[in-house]
C-alpha cells in the first residue's frame, strides 16, 4: 500500500525566495536557479530530517520551466557580443537542480523533470502512478512529486510526499486504478490544493484524479 | 502485475542516415565524418542531420515525420513519451527578439504529437543527456504494471546556438573530433538526432531487462572521477535484470571524449566488472553527442547493429590513456550478442543504465 505523508502548497515572491532558502538551510545556496531554490525549500519542508537519508526519488513537473533563465540565455546568444555566461546556461538546464539539492537531501537517488506542454494541465496522475509502481517494487523508500513554476512575479510549488510505509502523519493511502471515473478531479497543477481541501473534510468516499488524456488510468485516494 | 517489456520497433534520423538499418550499415563501413558549425570566431565539428531545409520548424517537422514513418502504422491513442534537452529553442533563436516563449515550456511536444498523428497522452522529459532513458523508464514502468500496453518514446535534439554556445562557454567541446577513452581526447562533439522506439508488452526480439537512473552530485558539470555513483547505477541495473556482470557481453559506453567523464566511466567499469571487462563500444564518434536524444538514438543504432551481428569499431580511438587504461573495440565484430549494457552519464549529474536482452 502507498501512503500520502505530506501535502504542501507554497507561494513565494521571487525576491523573497533566497531568504526562504536561508531559513531552510541556515545558509545561502549560491548560483542556484529559482526552480532549484523552490525545489529545495519544498523538499525539505516535506521530509523531516530523519527521513532525508532514505532512498528517495524526486519527480517534478513544471509549466514555466526555467523561463526567465532561458530568456536571459537567448538574449546573450542572439544579441550578446560574446558567448553566454556559463552560469546563465547552467541555470537554463533544469536537470542540474538535483545535483544542487542532493547535498541537503542525501537520500536523493534519482530526479526526473517533466516539462509540461499545456497551460493549466499537469501530469500528477503520471507522477503518482510512477511513484506507486516504484514504491511497490521497493526501488525507493519515498517519492516526492512536485509541480514547480517560476514566473516573473511569483514562484509557486505544490508537493505530495509518498512512501510505502505509513508515517504518524499519513493522511491517505492511494491506489492506481485502470478504469474511468466520471467524478474524477482533473489533472491540474494545483491538484494538491484540492486534495488538501478534501483531506480536511471527513469523507467516507474516495477521491479520484484522472487526466483527460489518460484513458482508463486513475489515482484513487482514501482517507486514513 | 509485472510483465516483460519489449522493443517492438525503432526509427532514427541522424548524421549517419535516415533509418536504423542505414545507420548501422554506415557504422559498419566506418563512416564517421562530421561537418562544422561556426560560433563567433570559433568553429566546432558538428554532426548535422542530412536535411537541407533552412527553416527550423519545417526541418523539425520533416525530421519527425520521417522517423514516424519508420515505425509503421500506430494506434493514434498510443501514449507518447518525449525526451529532449533543448526542445524548440532553435525556433526561438530564429524568430529573434522579442522572444515569444509559450506559457507551457514543452509546448513543442504538442506539435510533435500532431506531426506523428498521435492523439493520446503526451509526457515530456528533460533530464539533459539521460532524458531518453528517463522517458523509457517511465513508459516501461507503466507497461510492466499493465497500466498501458504500448508506448512510443521519442528523443529529439535539433541544431541550436544556445546549446552549442553554452557548451563552448564551459570549454567542453572538442575542436577536432570525438576520441572516446583516447589519450588525446579533448572534449565532446555535439550532434542532432530524432529517434524513436516502440515499446510493447507483446513479445519481440529485444527485451529491456533492467533500467535504473541515478544521480551524481559531485558537480553540476561532471561526475565523480572515481566513478562510484556511475558504478552503483549500473550494478543496480544488473541486479534488476537478475544477472551477473559476467553475463554482459557488450557495453555501449557514454564515452563522448570528455576528459573527466570518460575517466569516471572507466573507473566505474572496473568497479563493476573487475579485470574481466566485456567489449566496450562508443557510438558518439559516429553520431555525435545528441544530448536529450542520445539515449534513444544510440539504443536504436545499437539494436540495428546487434540484430545484424555487425558491431562497429569505436572510431576516433588511437592511443590508450594510461590513466584510463581501457580499450574500446578497435576492430569491428560479428559477435552474436545476447545481452548488452548501455550507459548514459548526463550533464548535471543524471545517470542511467539499461540492459537489453535478445529473446531466444
Amino acid at each position: 500500500m502507498i501512503f500520502l505523508n505530506a501535502v504542501l502548497s507554497q507561494q513565494h515572491a521571487p525576491e523573497k525566495l533566497p531568504a526562504a532558502v536561508r531559513t531552510a538551510l541556515g545558509k545561502q545556496l549560491r548560483r542556484a536557479a529559482t526552480l532549484t531554490q523552490l525545489a529545495l525549500v519544498g523538499a525539505l519542508a516535506c521530509l523531516p530530517k530523519e527521513r532525508r537519508h532514505l532512498p528517495t526519488a524526486l519527480l517534478w513537473q513544471s509549466t514555466s520551466g526555467p523561463r526567465l533563465e532561458t530568456l536571459t540565455l537567448l538574449e546573450e546568444v542572439c544579441h550578446g557580443s560574446a558567448e553566454p555566461m556559463p552560469y546563465d546556461f547552467l541555470a537554463s538546464q533544469p536537470a542540474i537542480a538535483a545535483a544542487q539539492i542532493q547535498p541537503f537531501l542525501p537520500g536523493l537517488q534519482s530526479a526526473t523533470h517533466f516539462p509540461l506542454d499545456s497551460e493549466g494541465e499537469a501530469n500528477w496522475s503520471l507522477l503518482l502512478t510512477l511513484a506507486s509502481n516504484w514504491l511497490n517494487e521497493g526501488r525507493y523508500a519515498q517519492v516526492l512529486c512536485a509541480h514547480l513554476d517560476s514566473w516573473a512575479n511569483s514562484a509557486n510549488a505544490h508537493w505530495l510526499a509518498l512512501s510505502s510505509t505509513a508515517l504518524e502523519n499519513a493522511q491517505a493511502n492511494l491506489h492506481i486504478r485502470t478504469m474511468n471515473y466520471s467524478d474524477a478531479l482533473p489533472d491540474t497543477p494545483d491538484f494538491p490544493a484540492a486534495l488538501a481541501h478534501w483531506l480536511k473534510q471527513p469523507s467516507g468516499r474516495p477521491l479520484h484524479l484522472q487526466s483527460s488524456t489518460t484513458l482508463r488510468l486513475a489515482v484513487e485516494f482514501a482517507q486514513i | 502485475m509485472t510483465r516483460p517489456v519489449y522493443i517492438a520497433g525503432s526509427g532514427l534520423l541522424c548524421a549517419r542516415g535516415d533509418s536504423p538499418a542505414k545507420v548501422s550499415q554506415a557504422l559498419w563501413a566506418g563512416e564517421s565524418t562530421s561537418r562544422k558549425r561556426q560560433l563567433g570566431e570559433r568553429e566546432f565539428p558538428y554532426f548535422s542531420l542530412p536535411l537541407s531545409e533552412a527553416d527550423w520548424l519545417t526541418r523539425a517537422e520533416l525530421a519527425v515525420t520521417r522517423v514516424a514513418a519508420q515505425l509503421g502504422p500506430l494506434a493514434t491513442e498510443t501514449p507518447l513519451f518525449l525526451a529532449s534537452s533543448s526542445f524548440q529553442i532553435g525556433h526561438f533563436e530564429e524568430q529573434g527578439a522579442p522572444f515569444e516563449l509559450p506559457i507551457a515550456t514543452a509546448s513543442f511536444s504538442r506539435r510533435i504529437a500532431e506531426w506523428m498523428q498521435l492523439s493520446g497522452p503526451r509526457y515530456s522529459f528533460s533530464n539533459a543527456c539521460i532524458s531518453g532513458f528517463s522517458a523509457i523508464d517511465a513508459a516501461r514502468s507503466l507497461i510492466a504494471a499493465g497500466q498501458i500496453d504500448a508506448a512510443i518514446v521519442v528523443g529529439i535534439e535539433l541544431a541550436n546556438r544556445s546549446t552549442l554556445a553554452g557548451f563552448a562557454a564551459m570549454e567542453l567541446l572538442s575542436r577536432t573530433h570525438c576520441q572516446p577513452f583516447d589519450a588525446k581526447r579533448d572534449g565532446l562533439v555535439l550532434g542532432e538526432a530524432v529517434a524513436a522506439v516502440h515499446l510493447s508488452a507483446n513479445p519481440a526480439t529485444w527485451r529491456i531487462t533492467g533500467l535504473r537512473t541515478g544521480l551524481d552530485a559531485y558537480s553540476t558539470t561532471g561526475p565523480d572521477p572515481q566513478g562510484g555513483p556511475i558504478a552503483k547505477v549500473a550494478v543496480d541495473c544488473i541486479k534488476e535484470a537478475k544477472i551477473n556482470p559476467a553475463d554482459i557481453e557488450l557495453v555501449k559506453l557514454q564515452a563522448a571524449g570528455s576528459p573527466g567523464t570518460d575517466l569516471a566511466e572507466a573507473n566505474a567499469l572496473r568497479q563493476i566488472f573487475g579485470n574481466t571487462l566485456p567489449p566496450l563500444l562508443s557510438l558518439k564518434p559516429y553520431l555525435g553527442h545528441t544530448l536529450g536524444a542520445s539515449g534513444i538514438a544510440e539504443l536504436a543504432t545499437l539494436l540495428a547493429c546487434l540484430t545484424l551481428d555487425q558491431i562497429p569499431a569505436t572510431a576516433g580511438f588511437k592511443k590508450v590513456d594510461p590513466e584510463i587504461a581501457l580499450f574500446p573495440m578497435v576492430d569491428r565484430s560479428n559477435a552474436h550478442i545476447q545481452r548488452a549494457l548501455l550507459n548514459l552519464i548526463g550533464f548535471g549529474g543524471g545517470l542511467a543504465s539499461m540492459i537489453i536482452e535478445r529473446r531466444t
